[in-house]
């Protein structure tokens, strides 16, 4: 019996039978496979994904590999290697921040409800899968994350751009840093010409995620970022607590009004873990959250418990993701943070081009 | 004729652009996700401006329509804002209204729509 020759054709072919499970195509003609090569009985490629912080790589490196064994005669080894590339959404190049993939907004209906240290750790989150990430700080009210990240100093300018302070891996801006130790006592117009400024005034680089730490509630920021570039999408952190959701929303409906798509809802101060006796007190009531996403049809990205931790580490300066990257509130952070980077590569591939073409 | 919108298409769908073409100074065509196509002139839509100077903010009676606007109004320029509008700055200077998505296809003037 002649053996069937191992080609790259027939590799493929195996291939196309693994689907990424959130945008349900299967990885041949999303173009995941790259660098194929195969020596003798053994066959290596890589699988190139949307997002580092993806948290299906090792079921799809899995079914990869079992796909070609199975499915390919005379294959004995698979060597999959796992790479990523995030993607961008399709918008002009001209409304958009050069070399910023995707800018990821972080409201809240009300203040008080853990918005910014969301924020902080979903930011240091992405920068330890590996993306490249910007964190900027557009609450005017009250910016903490120079406080949340521990950067001391202020940006340098140079060439009339604001060089950013670099925190955990993670590239800071704050509003905070335009007035130095003074509040920020702004009408309006101030407040929007900041923040053009803030996206657009600043030596991002490139960027896979810039994350944006909004004010709580809606307001003249909301309406400037969501006019000045186009936003991939925002997150909704809400608390349990009734009064807290039916506020955010508000906030979800002005980004739906706004045409930025919701990446999903999360629920801080889930509740709490007894760290005498590890009994677990639902202190604002439970499961809110939850059913308001499923009733609105937006993702629930996760629940995170109230933790002295994590207030201990955001007061700090060093994000509990990194101080305790094995806690459980850590490890809510990371799997929320997996969920926002599927949604974002969902995004990326549903956006329509959004150009004025001239006749 | 227009083409007939698809059945079953989302309200969001309906109100999401798929191609914007911009006719000189003339006007616009829009192609929405739904398969819908609608044609505004540059004087409809500066008509129809939905800024603050034109809708009283406070009672939300148009104070500037398109009877008051000169025939030979263009458009000079039009630029997406953020996701959602259209900004159009028009001949005769103004240059203040952005017109959401949502709104655009609500004044959709073909037949089938108005």
């Amino acid at each position: 019996m002649t053996e069937m020759a191992i080609t790259e054709s027939r590799v493929l072919d195996a291939l196309r039978s693994v689907m990424d499970p959130d945008l349900h195509r299967d990885i041949v003609s999303l173009n995941f496979i790259r660098n194929m090569r195969i020596e003798g009985e053994t066959v290596s490629f890589d699988v190139n994904l949307t997002t580092p912080a993806c948290p299906v790589k090792e079921r799809l490196r899995e079914q990869s590999r079992q796909a070609v064994l199975s499915g390919v005669p005379g294959v004995r080894d698979v060597r999959v290697n796992m790479t990523a590339e995030v993607r961008r959404p399709q918008a002009p190049e001209t409304s958009r921040i050069r070399g910023v993939k995707n800018i990821v907004a972080v409201g809240s209906g009300k203040g008080g409800v853990g918005k910014s240290t969301v924020a902080a750790n979903i930011a240091v989150s992405l920068a330890r899968s590996g993306a490249k990430v910007g964190l900027l700080d557009a609450d005017i009210y009250g910016p903490s994350i120079p406080i949340m990240m521990r950067s001391s100093g202020e940006p340098e300018i140079k060439d009339q751009v604001i060089q950013p302070v670099e925190a955990h891996g993670v590239k800071l801006m704050s509003m905070g840093y335009l007035s130095g130790e003074m509040p920020l006592i702004w009408r309006g117009p101030m407040a929007h010409k900041a923040l053009q400024q803030s996206l657009l005034g600043v030596n991002w680089g490139e960027l896979d995620y810039l994350v944006v730490d909004l004010p709580p509630g809606t307001g003249d920021v909301h309406l400037t970022l969501v006019q000045t570039v186009p936003v991939t999408g925002a997150v909704i952190v809400s608390t349990p607590q009734d009064v807290g959701l039916q506020i955010s929303m508000k906030t979800l409906r002005m980004f739906q009004q706004t045409k930025v798509p919701i990446l999903g809802i999360l629920e801080n101060m889930s509740y709490y873990i007894c760290p005498h006796c590890g009994a677990r007190d639902e202190i604002f009531g439970h499961g809110g959250v939850a059913h308001a996403a499923e009733s609105l049809g937006v993702p629930l990205l996760g629940e995170i418990p109230l933790d002295s931790a994590i207030r201990k580490h955001s007061d700090t300066g060093t994000p509990v993701v990194l101080a305790e990257p094995d806690s459980s509130s850590a490890r809510a952070f990371g799997e929320i943070t997996g969920k926002l980077a599927q949604q974002i590569s969902i995004q990326a591939f549903r956006s329509i081009p959004l150009t004025i073409i001239e006749e | 004729m227009p083409p007939v919108p698809e059945q079953g298409a989302t309200p969001a769908e309906r109100a999401t652009p798929a191609e914007i073409r911009k006719k000189g100074g003339e006007g616009i065509v829009i192609r929405w996700l739904d398969g819908h196509a609608s044609t505004f002139g540059a004087r409809y839509l500066r008509g129809r401006c939905p800024c603050a100077q034109c809708v009283s903010e406070t009672t939300g009676i148009r104070l500037v329509s398109e009877e008051h606007i000169p025939p030979g109004v263009a458009i000079e320029a039009a630029r997406t804002v953020g996701n959602y509008a259209l900004h159009f700055s028009f001949t005769d200077g103004h240059t203040t209204g952005i017109y959401s998505f949502e709104y655009l296809r609500r004044v959709c003037p073909c037949e089938v729509c108005a």
